[in-house]
């Protein structure tokens, strides 16, 4: 519940502030979103689950953002950073995914 | 490779790949939360740090989401603006050029007035006059004459076999050019027409057919083909002379070796439009210092 109410006040907090994202963050962004997403998404179901733990949300969420970063910028450097953007945002895309059926199976029991 | 042993390992290692993409497509919950909930137990006592952990890093989901949305959404209207702006200008210079299109026909109708009360409208003055503009083709003009249309060979059907899907050789779709228009602009001119028109371009003594990447041009314009060559003249003459000269009998003989498509007949009624690139190459106009033109 204040997890919630949290997600809204970091949504209304960026309204209000606007910041600008500096060009060396550009490239990462769709990653940390995807990476988000997961974190959102793995918390609700653990949540569901009755499993839920805060650190674990954090930490995870975090340290998904900063190892997708990473994969990307090593990419950017190596010349396959698009082609390893693609398999990150695969990889946290069917975890999404399943998450994401996971919490429906126990909101509707379907 | 006698023992069984090779073959089991080799097995073991595809096992482990599949299971790597099992494992990620039905483990999608962090195993993170499964191990916490095994080292904590069954006693669920809530620590005190927890909530407030939860809610900053929802806070930080929120927070990324939205920056995220905004940057995405703020680079569009800009490349929007710049589009609009181009419009806009666009159309500005779109105006312009009519404006200048209807001042000029303005001008001229004034011209043409003010010649008509200055000038005789008879006597050797006047057709002196009138001849020499119908040359410089400086007026429309219309009468009998002959027509001749020059046109590439139709595009050939694209071949199964040679080259690249979709090349074309060069010198199969484009056999005609400014040679072969001029040519036969020449050879009009020495059969006695008195006024051609090149698709439409009236030429001018000072006109120019030249040829610039796949194109024709005509005092600068572009024209494509079929080329109609119109010319205006004493009907009859000018088609035998046409037709003895070498130029119509290259192009009979290319249109059988190369199909490109030629031909020319007589026409009563021909209407040629004057010419609307008359540029005085030397004439200036008189700076008028009481105006303030500038």
């Amino acid at each position: 519940m204040i997890a919630a109410l949290a997600l809204v006040l970091g949504v209304v907090l960026g309204l209000i502030f606007r910041p600008t994202v500096p060009t060396w963050i550009e490239p990462y962004l769709p990653i940390a979103v995807v990476a988000a997403l997961d974190a959102v998404f793995g918390g609700v179901r653990a949540r569901l689950d009755g499993i839920f733990d805060a650190k674990v949300f954090v930490v995870s969420f975090i340290s998904n953002v900063l190892v997708a970063a990473l994969i990307v910028f090593l990419g950017d450097k190596l010349g396959v950073g698009g082609q390893l953007s693609t398999a990150v945002v695969v990889v946290l895309g069917i975890r999404i995914f399943g998450n994401a059926a996971a919490i429906r199976r126990l909101v509707f029991k379907a | 490779m006698t023992t069984p042993r090779p073959q089991a390992e080799h097995d073991e290692r595809n096992l482990a790949s599949a299971r790597l993409l099992v494992d990620l497509v039905q483990n999608t919950l962090d195993p993170g939360y499964a191990a916490a909930a095994k080292r904590r137990g069954p006693d669920r006592r809530v620590r005190w740090y927890e909530r407030p952990m939860a809610a900053f890093g929802a806070l930080l989901i929120g927070f990324l989401l939205v920056v995220a949305y905004l940057h995405t959404n703020r680079g569009a209207p800009e490349a929007q603006r710049v589009h609009d702006r181009l419009v806009d200008r666009v159309r500005a210079a779109e105006n312009n050029a009519n404006g200048l299109a209807k001042n000029l026909a303005g001008v001229q109708e004034t011209l043409a007035a003010a010649q008509g009360a200055a000038l005789p409208s008879s006597g050797a003055l006047a057709r002196e006059l009138s001849g020499a503009r119908l040359s410089a083709g400086e007026t429309p003009v219309t009468g009998p004459g002959l027509v001749v249309t020059l046109s590439e060979p139709p595009a050939p059907s694209p071949t199964p076999d040679p080259g690249r899907a979709g090349s074309v050789p060069i010198t199969q779709s484009h056999i005609l050019s400014d040679r072969d228009v001029r040519s036969v602009v020449n050879e009009l001119w020495a059969d006695g027409a008195e006024a051609i028109a090149v698709n439409g371009i009236r030429l001018t003594p000072t006109s120019a057919i030249r040829f610039a990447g796949e194109a024709v041009l005509v005092d600068f314009q572009p024209v494509t083909s079929p080329y109609r060559i119109e010319a205006i003249g004493d009907a009859g003459g000018l088609a035998t002379n046409f037709a003895q000269s070498s130029v119509a009998s290259r192009y009979q003989t290319k249109m059988g070796a190369q199909h490109i498509g030629f031909s020319f007949r007589n026409e009563d009624h021909l209407d040629l439009p004057g010419s609307t690139v008359i540029t005085p190459r030397f004439a200036s106009p008189v700076p008028t210092t009481t105006r303030g033109s500038r």
